[in-house]
């Protein structure tokens, strides 16, 4: 596959097949990574400037649903940089985070994979070989005996390919921004011990 | 033990008019509770948290006397500018009406009882019931009701609107109603609590605001396991949050040593408030941009050196019985109880009005990360709530009773603190809170009194 070329037509367009069956593989082993509780090599597939937000929703008239969803600076279940993500995750190597000792089991499904060229003119903040990625997801989770929550909702990713020393595209993709909208008003669940 | 059942309801709870309607001796039974809370020992038999009975006892004696906690002022800025919550079960609706003041109604229509409004919040002119098509406009008056022809002559719309919350008074900022026609008021209800209160919302002329939104999760618990921990228990923190507080040394190996060890009070309040800090002269705001930010000179000057080193920087509190707060975080929150065995938390976070936007955004996420669902502090305390619940159904379990003796007889005037206070580490402010709740649960509510 070659990604290093990309010619401006292709801002805003869907990507092909390839393109797709590659993201849809990175978010499998992402996928694969939290549900086995490997949140350290989870870490290395965000970037570094990382922008992680889980905004709440609330119940609004429908000449208000405009505000149906938290503003940035508003209430949040994220909002989250990398630094502070590895802050949470080595809570869960103390051995006494009792939220998640012993461990839930997690079962990540993602589906519903829309990938399109991200397009410098529209979206704030992209490059033209940035990947803007809408996916659904719905996040199972058993804890202790009989515990059971669902996470459903969908996830508004920016991937970007990283780039090796010498500037030529290495091609492997990190996420460099997520907003995870969570179709719950009153989340049914006593925390959110786990990630999106 | 003893258990009497005492006789039933005799009055309706509201103004609202109930013509011939008179509720039968057996609807409702009480239960004498006295053998349930030795306050005095130290002892509480597992039935409080889990019978269904006294739940709905609560919900009658504890519940609907008491000042509970609506919202924050900051949320009304515009005639119409609504809140819907709940008292008890019971859904509320909070609005400001023309004249700017905060009513509070009870979220159901008169007709056939639906929610009139189903919106977390917004701003309106009418409150109008999906079913038939009632309306109400923002003083609870009956406005519009379709096809009124085919009521009788003595329909009178204004004997039809929405029932009001009788009396919805603030303090700095915080708003509470009461169902109850004859409470006294807020003010002297929270007694010596205020002036811990005020540590958190008087820090200067400005107040508090609300950072937009409220976070809102489920757990299974019973809602006195919460508000009783925010009360009087500092004790859990270095055991319930031990991976928190390691990974926020400098060294991410063991929780300082300063902190573990760290004196202070736990406030004692005769209406079942409480609230505990540890006192220090470098106690200070944890997150650090606020650190640098606030003055604490001006603190000093404003509220006293007792209150700067106590629980102006730290600590926890509970306003009786179900408004719960941490003044270092601005993380307000009510236990809204759904059942014995359930609690639905509500939490807002506050922040001085005065504070530039960056200081408001470091303590909004610094208070996301370590309280609310998400946060490294609380995900702990929701799953050490569900645990006590979770096996307080066995029969065997359920009669084991459970200690509450810690701090017994440490209760006293200290001369710097208002009030009663006990040591940091000490079950003295949640017996206080149990004794309170053994009162109301055995005193007769105002709509028990006999009409006649």
């Amino acid at each position: 596959m070659t990604h290093s070329v990309l010619d401006g037509t292709r801002a805003g367009q869907l990507a092909d097949r390839d393109i797709h069956f590659e993201v849809e593989q990175f978010y499998y082993r992402e996928a694969e990574l939290l549900d086995d509780g490997r949140y350290a090599d989870w870490l290395e597939l965000l970037a570094d400037d990382l922008d992680y937000w889980m905004p709440t929703r609330t119940n609004r008239l429908r000449r208000q649903q405009a505000l149906s969803i938290a503003a940035r600076g508003e209430a949040g279940f994220y909002d989250e940089t990398k630094e502070s993500l590895a802050w949470r995750i080595r809570r869960f190597d103390s051995g006494m985070a009792w939220a998640e000792d012993p461990p839930s089991r997690t079962r990540h499904l993602v589906t519903n994979v829309r990938v399109r060229h991200a397009s410098p003119a529209v979206d704030e903040g992209v490059t033209e070989s940035d990947l803007v990625v809408k996916s659904n997801f719905l996040v199972y989770r058993s804890r202790l005996e009989r515990e059971e929550n669902v996470f459903a909702g969908q996830r508004a990713d920016v991937l970007r390919r990283l780039t090796a020393p010498d500037g030529v595209t290495d091609g492997r993709l990190q996420v460099a921004r997520r907003e995870i909208l969570l179709d719950a008003n009153v989340l049914q669940s006593k925390n959110i011990s786990t990630f999106f | 033990m003893t258990s009497t059942i005492e006789p039933a309801t005799s009055r309706a709870a509201t103004t609202a008019p109930s013509g011939a309607l008179r509720r039968p001796d057996g609807l409702i039974r009480n239960l004498d509770v006295a053998g349930l809370v030795d306050a005095e020992g130290g002892l509480l038999d597992r039935a409080i948290f889990t019978d269904e009975q006294l739940y709905r006892q609560e919900l009658r004696r504890v519940f609907a006397p008491s000042w509970l906690f609506l919202a924050h002022t900051h949320q009304f800025q515009k005639p119409g500018d609504f809140f819907t919550t709940y008292m008890g079960e019971d859904p509320v609706i909070v609005t400001m009406n023309k004249d700017r003041e905060i009513k509070a109604f009870l979220n159901s229509c008169r007709h056939r009882g639906a929610r009139v409004c189903r919106a977390d919040s917004g701003r309106t002119k009418n409150f109008t019931c999906t079913y038939h098509g009632w309306a109400y406009d923002l003083q609870g008056g009956l406005v519009s009701v379709p096809n009124q022809d085919g009521y009788p002559e003595s329909f009178r719309r204004e004997d039809w609107g929405l029932v009001e919350v009788p009396h919805v008074e603030t303090y700095k900022g915080l708003i509470f109603g009461t169902w109850n026609p004859e409470s006294v008021s807020l003010r002297e209800s929270l007694g010596d609590m205020a002036w811990y209160m005020d540590a958190m919302l008087d820090h200067d002329d400005e107040g508090t605001e609300v950072i937009g939104g409220v976070h809102k999760w489920v757990l299974d618990g019973n809602w006195k396991l919460a508000a009783e921990q925010f009360a009087t228990d500092w004790y859990h923190v270095n055991m319930s949050h031990a991976s928190a507080l390691q990974v926020m040394s400098p060294t991410g190996k063991k929780p300082k040593d300063e902190i573990v060890h760290r004196t202070g009070r736990q406030y004692v309040d005769p209406n079942g408030h409480g609230a505990g800090f540890p006192v220090h002269p470098k106690n200070r705001f944890d997150a650090p941009t606020v650190h640098e930010h606030v003055d604490y000179d001006a603190l000093r000057e404003r509220l006293g050196d007792a209150r700067v080193d106590g629980p102006l920087t730290n600590g926890h509190a509970t306003v009786f019985p179900n408004f719960s707060y941490l003044p270092v975080n601005g993380s307000i929150r009510i236990w809204h109880p759904k059942g014995p065995n359930q609690i639905e938390v509500w939490a807002w976070t506050i922040v001085d009005r005065s504070w530039p936007d960056e200081v408001k955004e470091a303590q909004r996420r610094y208070n996301l990360r370590t309280f609310g669902p998400s946060g490294i502090f609380e995900q702990d305390d929701g799953e050490n709530w569900s645990e006590c619940q979770s096996i307080a159904h066995g029969f065997i379990t359920n009669g084991v009773a459970l200690n509450y003796q810690m701090g017994i007889d440490s209760e006293r005037e200290d001369g710097r603190f208002p009030g009663v206070t006990s040591e940091l580490y000490s079950d003295a402010a949640g017996r206080a809170f149990y004794a309170r709740w053994r009162t109301l649960m055995n005193t007769p509510a105002w709509h028990e009194e006999d009409p006649s």
